[in-house]
């Protein structure tokens, strides 16, 4: 009897410790756009360090491709992983998690599709210095509902937008570029948000 | 025709006599190596031997003078601008906040009393030591008997943005102050000295190297490195085949610049150049 128990024990014991080595593990794939410095590039690694548990991190900095598992467990979602990544001071493009169980969850921006007869195109200066600036710029005019076309220039700073002109305003599309840290013409990121950009992506700032 | 042979032959007399006028030397391109799966961030020399930081693949390679890896070592948390003294390597370990030395297969942790949050150079000068402290700001020198922090955020004369690498010469500390685009000079009781590169309109000054005579700096994403004089004077600046330059060396009277973006280590001769001139 005592020789059993102590053999049930021992099973027991080797279960778990096999459960934990093997543990469960969801599988993450972010697209940032920009990193283009191995500086500001292991800076977002170390920002997913504060993730305990994080394991197969890899970044590849020409591609922007990052990935890492993570336990199931913790069910870890799109939006914390996207705003771990903009905490960094970084843009996510596109989240995709591959969950242990198999099912696939997925995030992308897509822009409006606007018949030509509304739509507006416009020129403007906004400030930045880098293509993570440049990756930052266009997700923040994309979000305003309406805009369809958006694309910066980091040499002449100038913002090229074409948008549905009975949707939204100039107006509204500088004010979203503003709040994601960025001078524009007419509107100027508050100094915190600037501050919070990484070190590449401090401009000179416009004088309004 | 006598008077014509005796005047002939005095011209080319004076020539010959003519002391040779030394020509300006600038650094040449002589070849551009690939390196096989390295991006290299650092550089330095042990015994004549190239050492690279390989920041991407966390390890040190050491190669040939053709790109070949001879030896690695694995395992690193994001080693990046490394330094050698006397057969001994040190390695800044970005993702793991510490400097670690090799020295003939052995390992050892470097004491530092003071918490360093990405370490992104280290500088060894004799007794000295020199770390950049990345996102503390700073610059924490070892003078061989105490440390002293040097520096803190700012964008003012002694203030650094994102520090990443340094060096020790024996009056001064030079620091690349990568995001406020320049390069700030020292003396070693911490004492802010010069500012050099500021008006070469550098984007992210991310390497530093400084010989008897000349001061080099990668400018990272303008992908050049600049030549200045010890006071800041531009000499010369060097395009050709430079792709998000990280780091320099002179070995052996070499110039060395290594590519991140592209994977490779560029070579360069110091040779006399004539230059053209428009009458």
């Amino acid at each position: 009897m005592k020789k059993t128990i102590i053999i049930t024990v021992v099973i027991s014991m080797m279960t778990v410790l096999g459960t934990n080595a093997q543990k469960v593990m969801d599988k993450f794939m972010v697209q940032v756009d920009g990193l283009g410095c191995p500086f500001c590039a292991y800076g977002l690694e170390k920002k997913f360090k504060e993730f305990k548990g994080i394991k197969e991190v890899k970044i590849n900095i020409e591609t922007g491709d990052f990935s890492f598992s993570y336990p199931a467990e913790k069910a870890l979602g799109l939006e914390a992983v996207e705003k771990q990544v903009e905490k960094a001071g970084y843009t996510p493009i596109t989240t995709k998690i591959e969950r242990a169980d198999g099912k696939v969850e997925e995030s992308s921006g897509s822009l409006a599709s606007i018949s030509n007869d509304k739509l507006v195109s416009k020129n403007l200066k906004v400030a930045g210095n880098c293509a993570m600036c440049e990756a930052r710029i266009v997700k923040a005019a994309k979000t305003v509902p309406g805009v369809a076309e958006v694309s910066w220039d980091k040499d002449t700073k100038m913002m090229a937008v074409a948008f549905d002109g009975t949707a939204t305003s100039l107006k509204a599309i500088e004010q979203a570029i503003a709040k994601a840290g960025h001078d524009t013409k007419n509107f100027k990121a508050t100094d915190e948000t600037y501050s919070s950009l990484p070190p590449c992506c401090h401009y000179d700032r416009i004088d309004q | 025709m006598k008077q014509f042979m005796i005047t002939l032959a005095s011209i080319v007399a004076l020539s010959a006599c003519k002391p040779k006028q030394d020509l300006p030397k600038e650094w040449v391109l002589e070849q551009s190596i690939p390196l096989k799966g390295v991006n290299p961030i650092g550089i330095t020399e042990v015994e004549g031997q190239l050492w690279l930081s390989d920041g991407d693949h966390n390890r040190l390679v050491k190669i040939n003078d053709q790109g070949q890896i001879l030896a690695a070592i694995d395992s690193l948390d994001r080693p990046m601008h490394i330094d050698a003294f006397e057969k001994v390597l040190y390695v800044p370990q970005y993702g793991s906040d510490n400097i670690v030395s090799y020295s003939e297969g052995h390992q050892k942790v470097m004491a530092i009393k003071d918490s360093l949050d990405a370490p992104a150079a280290i500088a060894v000068f004799d007794q000295e030591t020199a770390i950049a402290d990345f996102y503390n700001n700073r610059i924490l020198y070892f003078n061989g008997i105490e440390w002293i922090s040097i520096g803190r955020e700012g964008k003012g004369e002694g203030e650094f943005y994102y520090p990443t690498d340094v060096q020790i010469t024996a009056d001064n500390i030079w620091v690349a102050d990568a995001y406020n685009n320049r390069i700030q000079v020292f003396d070693k009781k911490g004492n802010f000295l010069k500012i050099l590169g500021q008006d070469q309109k550098m984007n992210a000054a991310t390497g530093i190297y400084v010989s008897d005579t000349e001061v080099f700096v990668t400018d990272f994403e303008n992908n050049r490195v600049l030549v200045l004089d010890m006071e800041g004077k531009m000499k010369q600046e060097l395009k050709d085949s430079v792709h998000k330059p990280t780091d320099i060396l002179i070995m052996a009277g070499k110039l060395y610049i290594i590519n991140y973006s592209t994977g490779t280590l560029n070579s360069y001769l110091s040779q006399e150049v004539k230059k053209e001139t428009n009458f």
